[in-house]
């Protein structure tokens, strides 16, 4: 019934991905391949290839932060020195470490913590600093996806935490491609900051080096798939959609996760065991190629921990705490030694985690 | 009834499905038959309408009734819808002698859109069928059917480029009326002007 | 088709071989006609339809093959002569019937019409059906011309109401599909008026006493066949070789014996009448050679039975050399042609076939195969099931379990090719895709996590996939039933049936909704227009998550090819050239190379997609998948509301 052809022997660059990451199972959902290539799909959190690109090179491997190679203490370093900082384990290099919160009544009951990036992202639109944001929201049917903010009420529509992966990456790589010259801001976990620093140093990426104003990190241990996620809680009995969720800081040990009943806490293990395993081969606790990244203020639940990287960073804190946006005092010495406990243990976890990869 | 050049007269007319093929062999093998012939028209069709090539075979006798497939490299005319697929079949029923009249608009097969094939040359296809015919007829059929206001015409533009190569015992006379046969009245004004550019097309040629 | 009362009698006219089948029937005054469309069958029942009304009888496209047999049974039970026609296939669903209704014997004269399809060149399979002949004890008539044909069908109906049997008339592709000159003889005046006597039944028992009947009824209808004049012999009385040959094979064989000039040297011995042979001619022919060559389509069925016939008297005949498919000299597989019986008496006579220069043929072939690419059958420019089989590639994609799609056969079938992404997994016969998806949504249990989705077509859905659909509802399989919903027959050209609430002659049916049956089968259902990507998608990926049990999408868009006739699609598709970034676009051809319309094109020249105008109807699928938004669709001035 006809002839079949056959289909291109030639596919490199997004073979190497399905096969060196997502077959692997590595993929985290960061999105760095998504937005611009009709090869990929991305659908219920999950990144599919169905059919071979045929090209050499391209944005999926050039960035894929769970691209095996090079290893990650040399890319990180690399990307370091290109980007004019340095390479500084565990938790990166830091000009000033604060503790704190945002002031304004309308962060209160949506933010994790104290509400700063929330805050920070808002004042950097209103400021002109920057004139949109690429954050990540809950979307259809509480799948977590990239969206873009212009403005304060669509920068609160983003506040909280999901903890899910949602590919917001691609919406940051369709905000570059538009024929556009303002400034970007972008918050990202600290893979999605590998791989908007490795955008940032590429040579075919020049919008990128050109474009992004600010880049905000977040604190992170790990990250959870969506379908895997649904099917916990499915099991669990907790019905979705999931309104927000949070991992409180040790030694709590659990998951929490709120839907229209209202709370409900899974043990730590559970949510481990179902978590990408690319987060497991994760060194970075702290998105160290930041401007500046945020997280959770150990032992002070409602305040922030910041770890301001770069003078972009900087300007933008000093700003905001001059406003009065920020209630911000130095970081105690003794959170920052837990921080730095916590990030040599991701690291060496990860290492660990890797070698197990390449030898077994 | 007129002598034929030779006996059987083999007669082929192939294109892409879609094309309007098995309609021309239709109306060739009716305006025979109205002239006395034996007549044989072997179809192949069934998937024509997606894509693949489809190919009539048009088998003209005083008396003898023959089988609806011709014999490999014994055609004596060759009517093609569509460059390359008068190549193709030029390479199973051709011979030194054959008369191929084409249309010179190609259909670009899927394989060819995709990528995994690439489509000749037309220079490069042109000569290949003027060295291994003893005369090419290549005719800008869907050019000339786009300017009477359908594509489709084309097919009737290659009956009426046919009917003047000479090489039938009939002419565009009869193929008209056994158009008529076919179409109402009310679509025989358009059919009968590319029936008559068909023969100009042939005659430049 | 067009009506064939009307042709005139005595006046010779160009009939294809399947409108002269029709021809005969009514001049054999038919009163009913059944069929299920299929090729190279569907224009005897087309014919038929078209003349129904002026020739005042019944004319139906059944929901498929088994029905419409034991439709026309019911009219022969009632006296009438009825017929049932289909392609290869359809033998295959009827089958159980026949080999039932050869033993209860018929009243009116009733004939099977089979056309088969040598070189599988619109089917699945290239299956003998006259095999059926054998199977049943039946009748069996090969026609080699049109003409024959009209003859043909006369003479199958007089001779079933002798023996109170089916006759079966088989059919090829060439000859279904072969015009050629015919006379018409007369059509009858009258019909018998349908009487079934309450006191009369058709059944079976005592079967082995009416088994016996039945194979008395052959025996007389060989003696009948017999002198029919349908097996012709011509050639010397003495052949160095005979060829037994049936249907275009026998006239292949003609040709072959000219071209090679051995017409003094061998005979022909034509049947048209292959089962019961003519056993007395065929022992006289046989008793006159020590050569014999078979010459048939597809399968040796005549070859194995004259050889059978031969063993039984070969103390008498003695020895003779047999050649055919057994010994390689004829194929049995794919069509005849006269070059490969020129080839074969050549090989037996010691004779070359005269053929063209080498140099020339040498010359051809190399410029051929340089030059001519394979031109891929593929879905025609707007086919929705295009837009289907993107959709279910990409969610099987995303899925990322490996899922699989049982296929089932209609134009869908040719999702295996690439213009379906070949993302039909299998596809067998009529209602084979729920069948084989129920057997895999059953291996849950023993770790089987691959998605399970089949797709039928509509007509398809009515003539053979609801016992699957129930049977997988009541054992609870997990799949998801995908009804591509054209409103059509679409592959075999159009017809209607229990979906579209038209019938064979144009008379208003009731219509069939297969979400209504769906419903009340207990299977949720939901319906989407596959040319609407993301929905299509959304609705497959949630049908595909859901699991357990069957579930239904009705992907429901109108055939491409009848909403051309319907006055169009809605859009002029063109490519933007300032938006198409072409080879700088990272796409790499995404439209024309993946998505593979062909109405797509890559314009070397410009490095830029582009839209062939000839062939793009307007769908505006094409749209949806340009990640630079460069394909525009803007509404067709002239555009059917």
């Amino acid at each position: 019934m006809g002839a079949v052809a056959e289909l291109p022997a030639n596919q490199a660059c997004l073979d190497r991905l399905t096969s060196e990451v997502i077959n692997q199972g590595l993929c985290v959902a960061c999105g760095a391949c998504l937005g611009l290539c009709p090869h990929l799909i991305f659908l219920d959190g999950q990144v599919a290839a169905p059919d071979a690109c045929g090209l050499s090179e391209g944005r999926c491997i050039d960035l894929c932060p769970m691209d095996p190679a090079p290893e990650p203490a040399a890319r990180r370093q690399e990307l370091h020195q290109a980007l004019g900082s340095s390479y500084q384990p565990p938790i990166g290099p830091v000009i000033e470490a604060w503790q704190g919160r945002a002031v304004a009544a309308d962060l209160q009951g949506k933010v994790q913590y104290g509400g700063v990036v929330s805050e920070l992202v808002s004042l950097a639109l209103e400021e002109g600093l920057v004139g949109e944001a690429v954050v990540t929201v809950a979307g259809q049917r509480g799948v977590p996806q990239g969206a873009r903010a212009k403005n304060r009420p669509e920068v609160l529509a983003a506040a909280g935490s999901i903890y899910a992966g949602g590919g917001a990456l691609g919406e940051l790589n369709r905000a570059l491609a538009e024929p556009a010259d303002h400034s970007l801001a972008v918050v990202g976990l600290p893979c999605q900051v590998l791989a908007i620093a490795g955008m940032k140093s590429h040579p075919r990426y020049p919008a990128a080096a050109q474009r992004l104003g600010l880049v905000i990190g977040l604190f992170c241990t790990m990250n959870l798939p969506v379908r895997g996620l649904r099917r916990l809680l499915q099991a669990e009995g907790v019905e979705g959609p999931v309104l927000k969720s949070d991992f409180p800081p040790p030694p709590a040990g659990v998951y929490q996760v709120w839907n229209q009943s209202g709370l409900h806490e899974l043990p730590i293990e559970k949510v481990r065991d179902i978590r990408f395993s690319g987060c497991a081969l994760c060194p970075d606790l702290t998105a160290e190629l930041s401007d500046l990244s945020v997280g959770a203020c150990e032992g002070r639940p409602g305040l922030n921990t910041i770890l301001v990287r770069t003078p972009a960073g900087a300007k933008l804190v000093e700003r905001a705490r001059k406003l009065g946006r920020l209630e911000l005092e130095p970081a105690a010495a003794e959170s920052m030694d837990h921080l730095q406990i916590a990030a040599t243990n991701k690291r060496a976890r990860a290492e660990q985690a890797r070698a197990e990869r390449q030898h077994g | 009834m007129k002598a034929l050049k030779q006996e059987p007269l083999d007669l082929i007319v192939t294109g892409v499905g879609g094309q309007g093929n098995v309609l021309a062999s239709q109306v060739l093998g009716r305006a025979l038959l109205a002239a006395g012939y034996q007549v044989t028209v072997g179809e192949t069709y069934g998937l024509s309408q997606r894509g693949g090539p489809v190919m009539s075979m048009v088998r003209v006798t005083k008396e003898k009734v023959m089988g609806p497939t011709i014999p490999a490299h014994s055609a004596a005319a060759l009517v093609s819808l569509e460059p390359l697929e008068a190549l193709r079949v030029l390479g199973t029923y051709g011979h030194p002698g054959v008369v191929v009249l084409t249309n010179d608009r190609p259909l670009l097969p899927l394989n060819v859109i995709a990528g995994t094939d690439r489509y000749p040359d037309l220079a490069e296809l042109k000569q290949a069928l003027s060295e291994n015919c003893a005369k090419l007829y290549w005719l800008p059929a869907t050019e000339t059917a786009l300017n009477l206001g359908n594509p489709i015409l084309a097919n009737v533009i290659m009956l009426g480029a046919l009917a003047a190569a000479g090489l039938l015992p009939i002419g565009a006379a009869e193929i008209e009326a056994a158009l008529g046969a076919i179409f109402p009245e009310s679509k025989m004004g358009v059919n009968r002007r590319a029936l008559a550019k068909g023969a100009e097309l042939a005659a430049a040629a | 088709m067009a009506d064939l009362t009307k042709l005139t009698p005595g006046q010779r006219t160009l009939l294809q071989g399947n409108e002269a089948i029709a021809r005969g029937a009514l001049e054999a005054g038919i009163s009913l006609a059944a069929a299920y469309p299929g090729n190279p069958s569907s224009e005897i029942l087309e014919s038929l339809a078209d003349s129904a009304a002026a020739a005042g009888i019944y004319v139906e496209w059944s929901a498929n093959e088994k029905v419409a047999l034991e439709a026309a049974a019911g009219a022969s039970f009632a006296g009438l002569r009825a017929m049932a026609s289909m392609k290869q296939n359809g033998v295959n669903v009827c089958q159980d019937f026949i080999c039932n209704l050869t033993i209860s014997g018929t009243k009116g004269g009733i004939v099977l019409v089979t056309a088969d399809d040598p070189g599988s060149i619109s089917s699945t399979n290239e299956q003998d059906a006259r095999f059926i002949a054998k199977l049943a004890e039946l009748p069996l008539l090969e026609p080699s011309t049109p003409a024959e044909c009209l003859a043909m069908m006369r003479f199958a109906f007089e001779l079933s109401e002798q023996i109170g049997n089916l006759v079966v008339l088989r059919s090829i592709s060439r000859l279904s599909h072969t015009r050629a000159g015919v006379t018409p003889g007369a059509l009858p005046a009258s019909r018998p008026q349908p009487y079934w006597d309450p006191k009369v039944a058709w059944h079976t028992l005592p079967t082995v006493l009416r088994h016996k009947a039945m194979l008395a009824k052959l025996a007389k209808a060989g003696e009948i066949m017999s002198a029919a004049g349908f097996n012709a012999y011509s050639g010397p009385e003495r052949p160095e070789l005979l060829v037994i040959a049936s249907a275009s094979s026998a006239l292949y064989a003609d040709e072959a014996r000219d071209r090679l000039g051995v017409a003094e040297r061998v005979g022909l011995l034509k049947l048209g009448c292959t089962w019961p042979l003519d056993e007395a001619l065929l022992l006289r022919h046989l008793a006159a050679t020590e050569q014999i060559l078979f010459a048939e389509e597809v399968d040796p069925f005549i070859e194995d039975n004259v050889k059978a016939l031969y063993a039984q008297h070969a103390p008498e005949l003695g020895v003779k050399r047999f050649f055919g498919a057994a010994t390689g000299h004829t194929p049995p597989v794919g069509e005849m042609s006269p070059d490969v019986l020129a080839e074969a008496l050549g090989k037996i006579l010691g004779r070359e076939p005269a053929t063209v220069d080498a140099a020339y043929l040498e010359r051809v072939a190399q410029r051929v195969a340089a030059l001519v690419p394979p031109r891929e059958f593929g879905f025609c420019p707007g086919c929705p099931h295009r837009a289907s089989f993107w959709s279910m590639k990409q969610v099987l994609a995303a899925d990322g379990r490996d899922g699989l799609v049982s296929g089932d056969i209609g134009c869908y079938s040719l999702a295996m090719l690439p213009t379906g992404f070949q993302r039909a997994n299998a596809v067998h016969c009529m209602g084979s895709g729920p069948g084989v998806a129920g057997g895999l949504g059953q291996l849950r249990s023993q770790g089987f996590d691959q998605p399970v989705i089949t797709t039928v077509g509509d007509s398809t859905f009515f003539h053979a996939a609801l016992p699957a659909i129930i049977n997988a509802r009541w054992n609870q399989s997990d799949f998801v039933l995908v009804v591509l919903d054209n409103s059509a027959t679409a592959m075999t050209g159009f017809q209607p049936h229990p979906g579209t609430g038209q019938t064979a002659t144009g008379r208003p049916g009731s219509q069939l909704d297969p979400q209504t049956v769906l419903t009340a089968l207990g299977v949720p259902c939901s319906v989407v227009d596959p040319y609407d990507l993301e929905a299509t998608q959304q609705a497959l990926y949630d049908a595909v998550q859901a699991g357990g049990g069957v579930r239904a999408l009705i992907l429901r868009r109108v055939c491409a090819l009848v909403q051309n006739k319907r006055g169009g699609h809605p859009y002029t598709v063109s490519v933007d050239p300032d938006k198409c970034r072409g080879e700088n676009c990272g796409c790499h051809r995404f439209c024309s190379r993946v998505f593979r319309c062909p109405g797509l094109a890559f314009d070397e020249a410009a490095g830029k997609a582009t839209i062939d105008p000839v062939v793009c109807v307007g769908c505006g699928v094409c749209t949806q998948i340009c990640p630079a938004g460069a394909i525009q669709a803007e509404p067709r001035k002239e555009a059917a509301a």
